[in-house]
């Protein structure tokens, strides 16, 4: 059978015109009424408290506030918190606040301090335990797989309560622990550590704004995040071909190079948002400073989140406290944007 | 460009023997095909000889050096996978340079090298991407063209087109075949084609269950087969197998299978005279059965009658799938016979190229 060349011009093209809105919500009425019930809940118990709080956030919404409610006309002349505009704002970031040892700035600089030392860990130890666990040549590695998850496994402030306990300065584990090394090798360590009272800072310079108890509620929430970054490094690693690997050995790649020029590469789509995700999770990591350090010395480890729990908690402030949170929104929400244009965290290898 | 040498060459996973007592020479500038069913240790021959197994016993040579504990890299050897393992975040370009880059070889050298590889391949406007936008057939042309640019003295290449369809394959086989020329350098070819390596090896090894089975040129490979497993391996459709008694009658010899008796032709009888009496297995090929009445001129011929089960046209010839007594086979006829199912057919067996195996030991006896 001969084919017919088509001509270039062939005929007028089919037009398509849009359907009108009522169409398209006629055509596509089962599927909003499936979604309806989720979605009317989503409404009030996510959605609601998100513009309500919006709303806080420009009033200056104390306790006595808390009666206004907007189903009862009769409480909104009498409760209704007044509009202050941007005040709250202002005075957040102009440290007008009359709490103790407030300092926003100070505070920003400390929580990205702690959200970058914590992920720089997370990752390094995650990584590292996630290629050694993946080497066939270790025993028991399914073992320690399980094992390792089990800090991320536990509710976090169970976990932050328990270091907090291993903290104390007179029964605490890690100041005995020291008694313990101290009487095995006859060093002199201190064992009387008070973790989170001493000022002075163990290292100076740059790093002088860091009290020690900023090192005790890193190293409690490295042991808490790093098994996140090893879960997801063992799955992205498991995925790497091996025959990627016999490929670079022909090609001259040492066990060095292999890692850093096919491992590395190739489970990075997989670390961008997980890195993402740790990042927002440590910003906000309220149950390990509230629970352990409680922003001593001098709130001087207080970070964000746990500084906005305080208003409401001590001060009763809540309008200046949603005001705290959507500024803690904004700071996280620029992060995200900014990383995720400059990484295309989205792109995956097709392996 | 170097020899290879396969020395008693055995590898062991554990109580699996992969590859049993392998002695195998292959010529500087040759193209060797390791062919047999998967399973049959041609791939863990080939990995043995890159270096990515360690052989349990044996020595294996490129050139005159021993490469037993060398690594994989200074083996001077390239590889063509058979999932190709493309580095999925380096572009064409970087896949092909970086055996180059790692070996410090000057930037306007690897360049030079990558694009005349490329331009040899057809890929120069594939350089910038990645491998997932690529098709299967340009993959293949970029893993061939990162093993061309090291320039090595062997080259290795693991089934390289099964992951293409029919047509490509055939079109890649030809090419593979003109870059051996052009390149001029040993070629190791593992595949569990027998096309392919009839087609493309200058000479073929076959083997089954980590044994060598023979190890000679595509035209005495078919022509002459060491054993019955060779025999059945090589050629489509494969050989028929026929188990029958040889007798002799007036000074005669014949092959009796119960239901047909051909004569044996003059050349064999002296070989054949001793088995006389015994039960052996003859192969005749497809391609050696004929319709009785559109037989080529043959010079020593047999006829037999069987029961015609299935034609398959293919075009410029029918496969006719027969039955006699307990015996089916096929013959491969004109394709003007009018053989149909259920009829029975007049055939003629060539019985020059006639094949008799021994039935224990299934090694050839003619």
């Amino acid at each position: 059978m001969a084919v017919r060349p088509v001509a270039a011009d062939a005929g007028p093209k089919p037009v398509f015109k849009r359907p009108s809105l009522r169409e398209r919500i006629k055509s596509s009425r089962t599927a909003w009424l499936y979604i309806a019930p989720a979605a009317l809940i989503m409404l009030f118990v996510t959605l609601f408290p998100y513009i309500y709080q919006l709303f806080m956030a420009f009033t200056d919404y104390r306790v006595r506030n808390l009666r206004f409610n907007l189903l009862n006309p009769e409480t909104w002349a009498r409760y209704a918190p007044p509009f202050v505009g941007l005040d709250n704002f202002v005075r957040i970031l102009t440290n007008q606040l009359t709490i103790e040892n407030y300092d926003f700035w100070r505070l920003l600089l400390f929580n990205i301090t702690w959200t970058v030392a914590n992920i720089v860990f997370h990752v390094a130890l995650g990584v590292l335990i996630a290629l050694v666990l993946n080497s066939k040549t270790v025993l028991l590695r399914r073992v320690y797989r399980a094992l390792f998850v089990l800090p991320w496994a536990m509710p976090g402030y169970v976990a932050a309560l328990t270091w907090r306990n291993m903290y104390d300065d007179r029964f605490g584990a890690i100041n005995q622990l020291f008694g313990v090394i101290n009487r095995l090798i006859g060093t002199s360590f201190p064992t009387d550590t008070r973790w989170f009272v001493i000022s002075e800072p163990p290292i100076g310079g740059l790093l002088s704004f860091l009290p020690l108890a900023f090192y005790a509620v890193l190293l409690a929430n490295i042991w808490l995040g790093w098994p996140f970054m090893s879960v997801v490094a063992t799955g992205a690693l498991q995925s790497i071909p091996k025959e990627l690997y016999e490929a670079a050995s022909i090609d001259g790649a040492s066990g060095w190079q292999q890692l850093r020029k096919v491992t590395l590469p190739l489970i990075r789509p997989a670390m961008v948002p997980a890195i993402m995700l740790g990042t927002i999770w440590t910003f906000n990591q309220f149950s390990v400073i509230y629970f352990i350090s409680q922003g001593n010395p001098f709130g001087r480890t207080e970070i964000l989140i746990t500084q906005a729990y305080k208003l409401v908690a001590e001060q009763r402030l809540y309008g200046v406290a949603a005001a705290f949170s959507i500024v803690v929104f904004f700071i996280l929400l620029s992060f995200t944007l900014i990383n995720n244009r400059v990484t295309r965290a989205t792109e995956a290898y097709d392996v | 460009m170097a020899s290879v040498t396969f020395d008693h060459v055995t590898k062991a996973f554990g109580e699996v023997i992969a590859v049993n007592d392998l002695s195998l020479e292959i010529k500087d500038k040759e193209f060797l095909v390791l062919v047999g069913p998967s399973g049959c240790g041609k791939t863990t021959a080939l990995r043995c000889l890159a270096g990515l197994e360690d052989i349990t016993s044996g020595t294996i040579s490129i050139g005159d050096r021993v490469v037993n504990d060398i690594a994989p890299k200074d083996r001077d050897i390239a590889m063509v996978f058979q999932s190709y393992a493309l580095y999925p975040h380096m572009t064409v370009y970087d896949n092909m340079a970086f055996g180059l880059k790692l070996r410090k070889v000057p930037k306007a050298e690897i360049d030079q090298k990558v694009r005349e590889a490329a331009g040899l391949l057809g890929i120069e406007a594939l350089l910038n991407r990645k491998p997932k936008q690529l098709s299967g057939g340009q993959r293949q042309r970029v893993a061939v063209g990162r093993a061309i640019v090291r320039n090595p003295q062997v080259f290795l290449m693991d089934e390289p087109l099964s992951n293409l369809d029919a047509k490509l394959r055939v079109q890649a086989r030809t090419e593979i075949s003109r870059l051996h020329k052009r390149l001029e350098t040993t070629f190791i070819y593992v595949t569990h084609d027998q096309m392919e390596a009839m087609t493309m090896g200058d000479r073929i090894a076959v083997m089954k269950d980590g044994i060598l089975q023979q190890l000679d040129t595509p035209q005495h490979l078919y022509d002459k087969p060491a054993n019955k497993f060779v025999a059945g391996f090589i050629g489509s459709p494969a050989m028929n197998f026929f188990d029958v008694t040889l007798v002799g009658e007036d000074g005669e010899l014949a092959v009796d299978s119960g239901t047909f008796k051909l004569r044996v032709p003059p050349q064999y009888r002296q070989v054949l005279a001793n088995h006389a009496g015994k039960e052996v297995v003859m192969g005749l090929r497809p391609e050696d059965i004929h319709d009785k009445e559109f037989m080529p001129p043959l010079s020593f011929s047999a006829r037999l009658k069987a029961n015609v089960d299935v034609t398959e046209l293919m075009g410029n010839e029918v496969f006719v799938y027969l039955m006699s007594g307990e015996n089916s086979f096929v013959a491969r006829v004109d394709p003007r016979s009018r053989a149909k199912a259920g009829m029975e057919m007049e055939c003629v067996a060539n019985m020059e190229n006639m094949h008799i195996f021994d039935k224990q030991t299934e090694v050839a006896i003619v």
